[in-house]
């Protein structure tokens, strides 16, 4: 399959490339030069005409593209760079997308606060926190998107990201420490990058709906969050526990044993 | 998460001498309704481009800049308009009504501003079949046109805003703007002294004190949209309440 895939110098394109190269021709695109041997455009993703060249002869479109921070280019790439992008695809007549955001895209803090067993499948409530704001509101010109045209969007939300080996330590960090828990929304790397094959082999038609959202995250024991909808439609499987976080320590006097 | 405002938001009671700010105020209908409203209230207009305005008038670029909290400083009620501006590109307008209203709304918050009313419209609606009675409660149906998405984009602003009870926000999804002069008029007409009044109304009718729509039109041949019900809830607690809007009887 020919993908293009916007952002791909992110924190994400470098583990998601691997993944994919073996079965797919990559054209990878971002607004900073990349050292690749796969084709590369430079893009500005705020740009509709960039994206609608660079989406020409594409099968699909991975959208890894995303400012957090700055207010005025977090509403360009986030929010307006999914208008572009399924502009593009309208033109080109591409028919799957795959998104990518944070969970709280979708099930901000009036879910996270309280909830338990929260799954994808929600009325989106981000909240005003820039970074969840401007990526809700591209998911939802996404959703508007195929509502009306023969394309498909997966959106697939992540949040905190592991090297399960190489961050197995303490830092010190609220995100994860060895034996004091995690942020019950974390997925490996490679588990994350997995998951956009899965979504590039899917059949369209199986998904319920031309467009879906899908929790990537470890199977976690708090029940806070969901990805059964994510093993379940598209078969992935997560295949690291990071249980090292989530069990106390088994040594005497280490981090939850004193 | 801050908690809701309590269900009479300080509006209520000021009653006239409203200081309103209103937004694109070059555009047809809010320089209109600046004009209308500074008849009984103290009114600033604003807008991305310089105008001769009949009101005060600042300009401004909606940034998120110390410059929008200045605008809106002492400011009861802002009233911000979703209409795209057709010179603009399809990138500005949906730049305008997703970043700038975000802005807006952020400095109105920061600043204190009860409340935020929107201008925005049924052809959010349009896509149910006409027999239907489409009232507030039924889901938005935005198609990618630029002028439509912009409307549902900008609620979708307001709403997150309102949830997290940062400012109390009155959408008035408005019919189509017709002249009186116009004979045939469309099913989801609505003239301008009707349009008036829902705006007027909203400066300080007693609501929710969250988010609150209301759908606007006029009494027009076989209206398609029904307007002025009362809005209740299924518990058996919160009253029911309504913007108190009638639209003009025409023979």
């Amino acid at each position: 399959m020919n993908v293009l895939i916007l952002g791909a110098n992110g924190m994400l394109g470098p583990h998601v490339v691997p993944a994919l190269e073996a079965r797919h021709r990559l054209r990878l695109s971002d607004i900073n030069d990349l050292d690749t041997p796969h084709e590369y455009l430079k893009v500005d993703v705020a740009d509709v005409d960039q994206v609608i060249a660079a989406a020409e002869g594409m099968d699909a479109i991975i959208n890894l593209s995303v400012l957090r921070t700055d207010r005025k280019l977090a509403f360009d790439v986030s929010a307006r760079g999914c208008y572009n992008m399924m502009t593009a695809a309208l033109q080109h007549g591409i028919r799957r997308i795959i998104n990518t955001g944070p969970f709280y895209a979708i099930t901000g803090p009036t879910y996270e606060r309280f909830d338990h067993l929260i799954g994808p499948d929600v009325p989106p409530q981000p909240g005003t926190f820039l970074y969840a704001h401007t990526k809700s509101l591209g998911h939802e010109i996404t959703r508007v998107f195929a509502e009306h045209h023969d394309v498909y969007v997966m959106n697939l939300l992540f949040y905190m990201f592991l090297d399960a080996e190489e961050q197995a330590s303490e830092s010190g960090s609220p995100i994860a420490n060895l034996g004091h828990d995690l942020v019950p929304f974390t997925v490996s790397w490679r588990d994350a990058a997995t998951c956009f094959g899965n979504a590039l082999d899917i059949e369209l038609e199986r998904l319920p709906s031309r467009c879906e959202v899908f929790f990537v995250s470890a199977d976690l024991p708090h029940q806070k969050f969901s990805n059964d909808k994510a093993r379940r439609l598209l078969g992935w499987e997560p295949q690291d526990k990071l249980d090292q976080f989530w069990k106390k320590t088994a040594s005497p006097g280490a981090p939850g044993n004193g | 998460m801050r908690e809701r405002p309590p269900r009479k938001v300080r509006i209520a009671a000021l009653g006239k001498d409203v200081r309103v700010l209103v937004t694109s105020a070059a555009a047809p209908l809010p320089q209109q309704l600046a004009q209308s409203l500074a008849e009984s209230h103290d009114v600033l207009g604003t807008d991305t481009k310089e105008i001769s305005s009949e009101v005060d008038f600042v300009r401004s670029e909606l940034d998120h800049t110390p410059a929008t909290n200045e605008l809106v400083r002492g400011v009861d009620v802002i009233v911000h308009s979703g209409a795209v501006d057709p010179a603009a590109s399809v990138s500005e307008q949906l730049d305008f009504q997703m970043r700038c209203t975000y802005n807006l709304l952020w400095a109105a918050a920061e600043e204190q501003v009860p409340r935020f009313i929107y201008l925005s419209s049924l052809s959010l609606m349009h896509g149910y079949d006409e027999g239907l009675a489409v009232t507030e409660r039924w889901k938005p149906l935005p198609t990618i046109e630029p002028a439509v998405l912009c409307y549902h984009l900008g609620e979708y602003v307001c709403r997150e805003f309102a949830r997290e009870g940062k400012i109390n926000v009155v959408v008035l999804r408005l019919g189509e703007l017709t002249d009186e002069s116009n004979a045939s008029p469309s099913r989801s007409a609505l003239y301008l002294d009707d349009a008036l009044q829902a705006v007027e109304k909203a400066l300080t009718a007693e609501l929710s004190g969250w988010l609150d729509i209301f759908h606007i039109q006029s009494s027009v041949p076989n209206a398609r949209y029904l307007t002025g019900q009362p809005w209740w809830s299924a518990d058996d607690v919160s009253p029911s309440f309504s913007l108190g809007y009638q639209p003009r009887a025409r023979s």
